[in-house]
C-alpha cells in the first residue's frame, strides 16, 4: 500500500526576454503549496515572488506568508544560494515554500535551454536537437558551473 | 502563454509485507529523467538497497555515476543524513540530482511516519494537542526554530512554555 505520496512539478514560461516566470507546485498527503516567481535571465536574481499554501499543518504557518517575501532580490547564480534559501525562506518561514524555490531555481539553466532548443527547432525543423542543445551550452559557461550549496 | 519548460517529479512510500518500506523517486522534465528505488528496514531506518538509473541528462559532463547509490547502503535514515549522504554521492559538487533525490527519498520517509501522527492529532482538543507537540520537540529539539511555527516567540511556542 501506498502510504505517502508527493508530487513536484516546476513549470517555466517566458514573460520577454529578460525574466523567466517560475510555477512551482508541492502536493503531497500532507502538504500543499504553490510558489510564483519572476526570475531576472542576466543575474539570476527573484524579482517578485507570490505564494498559495492550500494544505499546512498548523495556524502559524501562513506568517511564513510574509517571509517569502525576502527572496526578492536574492540570486539563483550567488554562491551559496541554496543555504541562503534553506536558512532565510525556509527555517525562518516555511521549509516547503523553500523546497519549491530551490527546485525551481534547479531549473533555471535547463528553462532557459528548452527555450533556446524549442526556438532552434521551430525556426529550423531539421536541426538535431541534441546537437542544438550542446551548441547553446558550450556558448553558455554559465550552465557548468559546479552546483554547489 | 505556452510553457517552455516542465519538470514532474514524484516520489511513493510504499508500507510492504515484511515490514520493510519501498520508496520510489522519480523525475522527468524537458532534458533530465533519472529514478531511484531505495529499501529501507525500520526500526533504525537502515537503507539496504539502493538502485539508481539517470537514461537522459542535459549536460552528459555532469551526469552522476548511477553506481555511486551503492555506497548509501547501510547509511541509516537520521541526523547527520544530509552531510553522509552529499559526502558520498557528491563530495566534489556539493550536490548532484541524485544524491538531492536520495535524500528526498529519506523525507519521504520521515512523512510517512508523520502522516499518522497528524491524522492523530485532527478533531482533538487544543490543549491535548500542545501537549503531543511539547512531547514532540522534547524527543525531536532539532523541531525548535525549524519553521515560523517554532521559533521562539511564535504563538505555539510561547503556549507551550517549554
Amino acid at each position: 500500500m501506498i502510504t505517502l505520496c508527493r508530487t513536484q512539478l516546476v513549470m517555466a514560461e517566458f514573460p520577454d526576454e529578460k525574466t523567466v516566470r517560475f510555477h512551482g507546485i508541492l502536493e503531497d498527503h500532507i502538504y500543499a503549496m504553490e510558489v510564483e516567481m519572476d526570475v531576472s535571465i542576466p543575474d539570476g536574481v527573484i524579482t517578485k515572488v507570490t505564494g498559495w499554501m492550500k494544505r499546512y499543518t498548523n495556524p502559524v504557518c501562513p506568517q511564513a506568508m510574509d517571509v517569502l517575501q525576502k527572496a526578492v532580490g536574492m540570486s539563483l547564480r550567488e554562491e551559496g544560494w541554496m543555504s541562503k534559501i534553506n536558512r532565510e525562506i525556509g527555517r525562518l518561514g516555511c521549509t516547503h515554500f523553500a523546497e519549491i524555490i530551490l527546485e525551481c531555481g534547479r531549473c533555471l539553466d535547463e528553462a532557459r535551454l528548452a527555450l533556446a532548443v524549442g526556438q532552434t527547432l521551430e525556426a529550423n525543423p531539421q536541426t538535431d536537437p541534441n546537437q542544438a542543445a550542446r551548441d547553446w551550452i558550450d556558448a553558455h559557461p554559465e550552465t557548468m558551473i559546479p552546483c554547489v550549496t | 502563454m505556452t510553457l517552455r519548460f516542465m519538470r514532474n517529479k514524484v516520489m511513493e512510500v510504499e508500507a510492504r509485507a515484511d515490514g520493510t518500506l519501498s520508496v520510489r523517486w522519480r523525475v522527468v522534465d524537458t532534458f533530465l529523467e533519472a529514478g531511484i528505488r531505495l529499501t529501507v528496514r525500520p526500526p533504525d531506518l537502515e537503507i539496504i538497497e539502493a538502485e539508481a538509473e539517470m537514461p537522459r541528462h542535459p549536460y552528459p559532463e555532469r551526469a552522476v555515476d548511477t553506481e555511486l547509490i551503492k555506497d548509501i547502503v547501510g547509511v541509516r535514515v537520521g541526523a547527520g543524513l544530509r552531510k553522509i549522504v552529499r559526502g558520498l554521492m557528491a563530495a566534489e559538487t556539493g550536490y548532484n540530482e541524485l544524491s538531492e533525490g536520495v535524500l528526498e527519498c529519506c523525507n519521504a520517509v520521515i512523512l510517512h511516519f508523520t502522516v499518522p501522527q497528524i491524522r492523530a492529532g485532527e478533531g482533538i482538543p487544543l490543549e491535548q494537542k500542545l501537549e503531543a507537540t511539547r512531547a514532540n520537540l522534547k524527543s525531536n529539539p532539532r523541531l525548535v526554530g525549524s519553521c515560523v511555527a517554532f521559533q521562539p516567540g511564535s504563538p505555539i511556542m510561547l503556549r507551550l512554555d517549554l
